[in-house]
């Protein structure tokens, strides 16, 4: 009770401060009109009366500040004096403090946002149970360094079979990104469907809620499929009689024989609708061995650690090299599923985490000098109110107050700029990078940047007070400026925060400046293709009207209208768009030329299926030899066209045209060559084989992107090309249209994603260091100025000073570079992996961020120089 | 005047005001009349340490305070007892009680034939 009626009474005492002051005039007055009733009564003399009332008049006062402090609000009305006082004090010269809120915010919303990222998709753990043991298993050529290929569905089996490190290994069909049509009625409505093996839950530990995940029977393409919980919400309103119902995709019905619960969220495919068996019976086929299209996932035992994992999976594939002798790819490496899904971003978190790491230091180190600059401008005004008599511990209560009054403030729009930079990076890496849906402010990580920036404030806004205090007030009067900048320790202490703040400057401006090459490098690498003026969008045929004739029929008439249609170039269609990724790596193996029977005549080549006027929609030149045409029909004998690497690997020194080729089960003729495109974004090149899709129809429902050359905007033709399908089919949706710059953009998405903020990151950071350097530095020069002013009255020329103030700032910034070299060459392993097309130490990135801090540092000194020495000498002598 | 009075025993004036509002709610100048008076002049309350003391114990919730007029028609602030007040005033009269006991125990003491 006593501890909050005290601090109630506390309170209510300063709320009522104005009338508790009246009531206690009033009671104080009552009491003295008693005490000289009294003495009246008494018979006091008049004379005896009056200097009683005097004597107690006296103490009235004394007893009013005693009544006052009584109140226990004395602390509070002081602090409330202060605080108003501090904040007049920062308005009337609103420069230092704007810069020093500014920084803090900066820093503090900056390192939050970046933090709490790097801890929403890195450090936060999969929302699977117990998932240290979840692995990703690739595949890859022997010797391989980090092989990242898919696995054949018979080397699957082979694992399956023969591991015993895992309790669970499971696949799913990686092609799988054409989705189903689902409803039979009206319009067809489109849905993400992936094929997974049996035991691909219980991989993951989260059983469907109802039913049952699929049997090792049922792959071999049985109907049977697994709803997510969206998908049974909106087709079967959430009813328990969906299990055992009939769901229709693509025509077929499948009958439902689990439901996941809501929470799921599919580690491979984060939107899946529904799941089907995958078929498997093609593993069974020794030929497949080289046919790789699984993505592989497995749960370690829990006594076994991965390198034991990874040992058995070796020894396993020795003896599997042995019975498939042809194998191209015998080596496999599992990956921690955590750090395969967070994949080529994880680094770059790492990274980041050091970045936001200095970027603290540095706000931390500008605060410090920025203070001291504040400091050193009111020496003057602290030497005056301690000459005056000011209490020691009251000029250092008022600094801390205003230090924090500073710090809140800044910590305060840090948390605005913090907020606003995480629905920026929620916006930016939507749909592209795992886990960030989940992103939120990290509250601890918020206090730890408030509290430290806060604490460095504080630390280095009392520094000033405290030597202030310490000095002889007639020093700093009579301006003795050697008396607050300090002893030679002082200025030494000082000269290692501006070289701390050059050095810090130059990291963060290096790994700026070669993550901006990169980014240039990485949009303005050639992939081979015209991506400015392309159209893409899907069409899916369903199998229950279209036989693999009307499929074939259909794109070359749905191209060729297209192609008729005002602004449109040419039109056609591909089974993988350039530079979205590998896709249907087959063995190729050539059929005529000098490497007929070689050893390691087996080339693994890109197939793309493509349909009309293909190469000249994706802007690729026939080099020799023609493109597909209407002789390239379904009777006809097969045909290909080749890439330049292709061709180089399969028939080396030899024309290439007339060539044969055995590949995907058939014997094909080279009629063409044509350059090599971009696989990825990052500009590789594999080599590639391209069929005739009128020819190879029957092979599969193949899933064409169609891709239309505008000479305009590809936008507009949209609604055009619509109701051009809708003449030819009326039911078909032109699924996904989007430009080609923009298809090829969201399979980069998560690079450019951690791109872009590494640079606006790196450029707040660089940001803060120039403002650092420049009050560091304009500090330096302002103790100095005295000395100056003595200079110029014996005779210095302004020049001179100016020079000398120049020459000192810019030692200063060199020892600041050479120090930042030395450390960034420390971590420019770390970078390499992050950079494209860039060595980490890159002469013209290093020169530049050198020439950019020099330019920044000899403004900081020159400016501050100037103005040091335009004033007439007497003033500052005065 | 002629002073045989003394300033009070440090700690004791809340003790002693407590007392005075437990006999009934006062105003601060009768409460510094009453200890006057029951001490027989000996002990003096100045408005200097009552009135603290008084905005000290409201804090604390000893007492209340209310304006009533006086019978000379006069406005003052009364103070009363509140039950956590009587409490502690039991408590101060107890510690008081033990304290003086021992003082007068001391004082009265003599020295033990053989002690050194």
């Amino acid at each position: 009770m006593s501890i909050f009626s005290d601090l109630g009474a506390r309170l209510a005492s300063i709320v009522w401060r104005r009338r508790e002051e009246r009531e206690m005039e009033e009671e104080l007055r009552f009491h003295m009109d008693m005490e000289a009733e009294q003495a009246r009564r008494a018979g006091a003399s008049p004379d005896a009366a009056r200097r009683r009332g005097m004597i107690a008049l006296g103490g009235v006062e004394r007893t009013k500040e005693e009544v006052r402090d009584a109140r226990g609000t004395r602390v509070l009305d002081d602090t409330m004096r202060d605080v108003a006082f501090s904040v007049r004090t920062l308005l009337r010269a609103p420069a230092v403090a704007l810069v020093v809120i500014v920084t803090l915010a900066l820093g503090i919303g900056g390192t939050t946002a970046i933090f709490s990222t790097v801890d929403a998709t890195l450090v936060k753990p999969l929302p699977y149970q117990e998932p240290g043991q979840l692995v990703r298993l690739y595949e890859g050529s022997p010797g391989e360094a980090n092989p990242h290929g898919f696995v054949s569905p018979t080397m699957f089996l082979a694992y399956r079979e023969r591991l015993s490190s895992f309790e669970h290994l499971a696949a799913g069909y990686t092609y799988d990104d054409r989705g189903a049509d689902i409803g039979a009625d009206g319009r067809p409505e489109r849905i993400h469907v992936l094929s997974i093996t049996a035991g691909y839950f219980a991989t993951l530990r989260r059983p469907p809620a109802m039913g049952r995940e699929f049997e090792p029977n049922e792959e071999n393409g049985a109907p049977s499929v697994i709803l997510s919980h969206q998908l049974w919400v909106d087709r079967f309103h959430a009813s328990p009689t969906a299990l055992g119902a009939e769901l229709v995709m693509d025509g077929r019905p499948y009958t439902v024989v689990g439901i996941m619960p809501g929470a799921f969220v599919d580690p491979l495919r984060p939107g899946a609708d529904a799941y089907t068996p995958l078929d498997m019976t093609p593993g069974l086929d020794p030929s497949n061995i080289d046919n790789h299209y699984l993505t592989v996932i497995g749960r370690l035992r829990p006594e076994t650690p991965l390198p034991r994992a990874q040992a058995e999976l070796d020894a396993v594939l020795v003896s599997l090299g042995r019975e498939y002798a042809d194998a191209r790819r015998t080596a496999a490496r599992l990956y921690s599923l955590k750090e395969d899904m967070v994949g080529p971003a994880s680094r770059a978190l790492e990274l980041v985490l050091g970045a936001v790491g200095l970027v603290l230091l540095l706000v931390c180190v500008n605060v410090a000098t920025l203070l001291l600059v504040r400091a050193s401008a009111r020496a003057h005004e602290f030497a005056l109110r301690a000459a005056l008599g000011a209490r020691r511990s009251r000029l250092l209560r008022q600094m801390l107050v205003e230090s924090l009054v500073l710090a809140l403030a800044g910590d305060a729009l840090g948390l605005v700029v913090a907020r606003a930079a995480m629905s920026g990076i929620v916006r930016l890496g939507a749909g592209s990078v795992p886990r960030l849906s989940a992103l939120s402010l990290d509250p601890t990580l918020l206090l730890f940047s408030v509290a430290i920036t806060t604490a460095s404030a504080v630390l280095f806004g009392l520094t000033p007070a405290l030597r202030a205090v310490r000095t002889d007030p007639i020093d700093a009067l009579r301006g003795e400026d050697r008396a607050l900048a300090g002893s030679r320790g002082h200025n030494r202490v000082r000269s290692a925060l501006v070289t701390a703040q050059v050095a810090l400057a130059f990291v963060l401006m290096v790994g700026a400046g070669l993550l901006l090459v990169s980014f240039h490098r990485l949009r303005s690498l050639d992939l081979g293709v015209d991506t400015d003026h392309a159209l893409v969008f899907e069409l899916h045929l369903p199998d229950a009207r279209y036989d693999s004739t009307a499929r074939a029929a259909f794109y070359e008439d749905i191209a060729s209208r297209i192609a008729h249609l005002p602004g449109v170039r040419a039109a056609g269609g591909v089974s993988k768009l350039p530079a979205t990724g590998e896709y249907h790596e087959w063995g190729t193996v050539p059929v005529t030329g000098p490497n007929v029977g070689r050893t390691h005549a087996n080339v693994g080549a890109q197939q793309r299926i493509v349909s009309g006027d293909y190469f000249r929609a994706a802007g690729i030149p026939v080099l020799e030899g023609r493109a597909f045409d209407a002789r390239d029909a379904a009777g006809t004998p097969k045909r290909a066209i080749v890439s330049t690497l292709a061709a180089e690997k399969l028939f080396p020194g030899v024309d290439p045209i007339g060539q044969r080729l055995r590949t995907g089960g058939f014997e094909w003729e080279v009629i063409g060559v044509v350059p090599d495109v971009s696989v990825n974004a990052e500009g590789d090149r594999e080599p590639t084989i391209y069929h005739a899709h009128a020819q190879f129809a029957g092979d599969r429902n193949w899933a064409i992107t169609q891709i239309v050359s505008t000479s305009g905007p590809p936008q507009r033709l949209i609604p055009l090309i619509q109701r051009t399908i809708a003449e030819r089919d009326p039911q078909l949706v032109m699924y996904r249209p989007m430009s080609l710059a923009d298809a090829i953009g969201a399979g980069t998405a998560q690079r450019k994603f951690t791109l872009v903020i590494l640079v606006c990151f790196a450029a707040v950071a660089v940001l803060l260091a120039a403002l650092g350097l420049f009050g560091a530095l304009a500090y330096a020069v302002k103790l100095r100025s005295r000395e100056f002013g003595v200079r110029m009255a014996i005779g210095a020329e302004r020049g001179t000073i100016r020079r000398l103030v120049l020459r000192q700032g810019l030692v200063v910034t060199v020892a600041g570079i050479g120090i930042g070299l030395v450390g960034f060459a420390a971590f420019a392993r770390v970078m390499s992996s992050l950079v494209f097309r860039v060595r980490p130490l890159d002469p013209s990135v290093l020169i530049g961020a050198a020439a950019i801090i020099l330019v920044v540092g000899a403004f900081a000194a020159y400016l501050p120089a100037r103005r040091a020495t335009a004033v007439d000498p007497r003033t500052i002598l005065q | 005047m002629a002073d045989a009075r003394t300033e009070l025993v440090q700690g004791t004036l809340e003790m002693l005001v407590l007392k005075t509002l437990a006999l009934e709610p006062m105003h601060g100048w009768g409460i510094a009349q009453r200890i006057e008076l029951m001490s027989n002049r000996v002990f003096m309350v100045t408005q200097g340490s009552l009135y603290p003391a008084l905005v000290r114990m409201r804090r604390r919730g000893w007492i209340t305070s209310s304006w009533r007029v006086t019978e000379n028609n006069r406005r003052a602030r009364y103070y009363a007892l509140t039950a956590a007040g009587e409490r502690q005033l039991d408590a101060e009269r107890a510690a008081w009680r033990r304290a003086s006991g021992a003082v007068n125990g001391i004082l009265s003491a003599r020295l033990a034939p053989g002690a050194t």
